[in-house]
């Protein structure tokens, strides 16, 4: 047994990464005080957002993109979908949740169906307001579309992973009249998103956004670890450009190992 | 026992798929991995029934009670099992004939069509975002005007054939723009790294139907 070629470093650093993690969530199982975490608009937005159709009367309408259930992009959306749907549960608000994947839809319903069990409120729910549109990418975009401009929801929550349907999601819940919460990863369509939308979640802020939204300590606490992860990075590279600079690629070679 | 149950199997599963994307020589661990990608096709492909029974029931009740638009579902659920029947009594593979004629004659056109549309979309939110109103906006429009002029013709025939916004354009590209974007990517990585771990231990267990612990 050996570690294949070229993920050996990637492998050590994932493994204290992991003990970091352990390390924190232990901590605050124990009690012990969370850092601050700085105030995410797009997140605090959220309560508003639902609010707003909740005074208007209209639909929320909710995106975990359009990638599938390996990508985590889609699992930090699905863990925003229990939230929103809490709230809609919560103050009898329709939310209409679409979704492109076929993994993904079952679990979105799942989420939503449960989220109001756990509000009191499960004959609220309905079902048909769990979509699967279509597994084809524009198809999607087209279902979208048609839903944003028949039903006019008043908060358009896009978050996960996108790809060349974002701008049309986006533009289209502008014409609509919706307040716009939208948040991924993909960072090719970050531009998209902060010119269209009115919040938007940025890279690692969609992955935070579970913990931020429940406040639960332990969960809050691997968000601490994940900031310890992003100085590191910053400190190698920071590191490598100097040994670069003076012509030693030692830290590139040991990375690439 | 209801969350317990998902979540040991999660630890289990992830730990051993991890494991075989990290080490080689293992047979074992291969043959798990290999089981459990195509213990994924299996569940992604009865996942189609599920959303095909979704599509069915919400077009059905829309067509059954007569709702405005009602036709556009019907027109919808012809197409879906239209095709189903098609492919699987019919055309019985991929290659055959007329299977291929209605992809690259009807769905891919259609789908260039709607991807054509964005062209438009991106002048509207250009509009939006351009308009001067902070500092920020200042700055953005000025770095789009730089990008848009340095990538057509225009742009160096207005400087009487200078290359300069073409390499302003250039610059922006490469320097700033890869350094934001990759400072992003650091995170991201980062975020997703631990939203996997959260999830391997049982500490967000969102996907469950419930948030946090």
């Amino acid at each position: 047994m050996s570690i294949v070629s070229g993920y050996s470093f990637a492998f050590w650093v994932e493994l204290v990464y992991l003990a970091a993690v352990i390390v924190m969530i232990t901590r605050a199982r124990g009690g012990i005080k969370i850092p601050e975490i700085y105030k995410v608009a797009g997140l605090e937005a959220m309560d508003e957002a639902i609010g707003r159709c909740t005074e208007m009367g209209k639909p929320v309408h909710f995106s975990p993109g359009i990638g599938d259930l390996q990508n985590a992009q889609t699992l930090a959306a699905m863990s925003i979908l229990g939230y929103v749907a809490k709230q809609c549960a919560r103050y009898d608000t329709d939310l209409i949740a679409t979704n492109r994947n076929v993994i993904v839809y079952p679990l979105s319903e799942e989420i939503v169906k449960q989220s109001y069990a756990e509000i009191g409120k499960l004959d609220s729910f309905k079902p048909d307001n769990v979509r699967w549109i279509s597994d084809d990418q524009f198809a999607y975009a087209t279902g979208v579309t048609g839903i944003m401009f028949r039903e006019k929801p008043a908060a358009n929550i896009l978050v996960g992973a996108f790809w060349a349907e974002s701008l049309i999601f986006a533009e289209v819940g502008s014409i609509a009249g919706a307040i716009q919460i939208s948040g991924t990863a993909n960072t090719h369509q970050i531009p998209f998103f902060v010119a269209a939308c009115d919040y938007c979640l940025i890279g690692e802020e969609l992955y935070a956004a579970s913990a931020y939204l429940s406040k639960e300590p332990v969960l809050l606490a691997s968000l601490v670890a994940q900031d310890w992860g992003k100085m590191v990075g910053v400190v190698l590279i920071v590191i490598g450009t100097i040994m670069f600079s003076v012509g030693s690629d030692s830290l590139k070679v040991l990375l690439s190992k | 026992m209801k969350k317990e149950i998902p979540v040991a199997i999660t630890l289990i599963l992830a730990i051993l798929y991890v494991a075989a994307n990290y080490f080689t020589g293992v047979s074992f661990l291969e043959t798990t991995k290999n089981l459990l990608d195509q213990w994924f096709l299996i569940v992604a492909a009865w996942a189609v029934l599920v959303g095909s029974v979704n599509l069915t029931q919400i077009h059905g009740r829309k067509v059954a009670a007569k709702r405005e638009g009602w036709f556009y579902s019907a027109w919808l659920i012809a197409c879906l099992y239209g095709m189903m029947f098609f492919g699987i009594f019919v055309a019985k593979n991929a290659s055959y004939p007329g299977w291929t004629f209605m992809y690259n004659q009807l769905i891919a056109p259609m789908n260039a069509t709607v991807y054509s549309t964005i062209v438009f979309y991106i002048g509207s939110a250009a509009y939006r975002a351009f308009r001067v109103r902070s500092p920020e906006a200042s700055v953005l429009l000025v770095t789009a005007l730089i990008m848009m002029l340095g990538r057509v013709p225009l742009g160096r025939m207005l400087l009487g054939g200078n290359p300069a916004l073409s390499q302003m354009a250039d610059w922006i590209l490469n320097v700033p723009n890869s350094a934001g974007m990759r400072g992003i990517q650091v995170g991201a990585c980062l975020g997703g790294v631990a939203t996997a771990l959260r999830i391997a231990l049982g500490i967000e267990r969102g996907h469950l139907g419930g948030t946090g612990e």
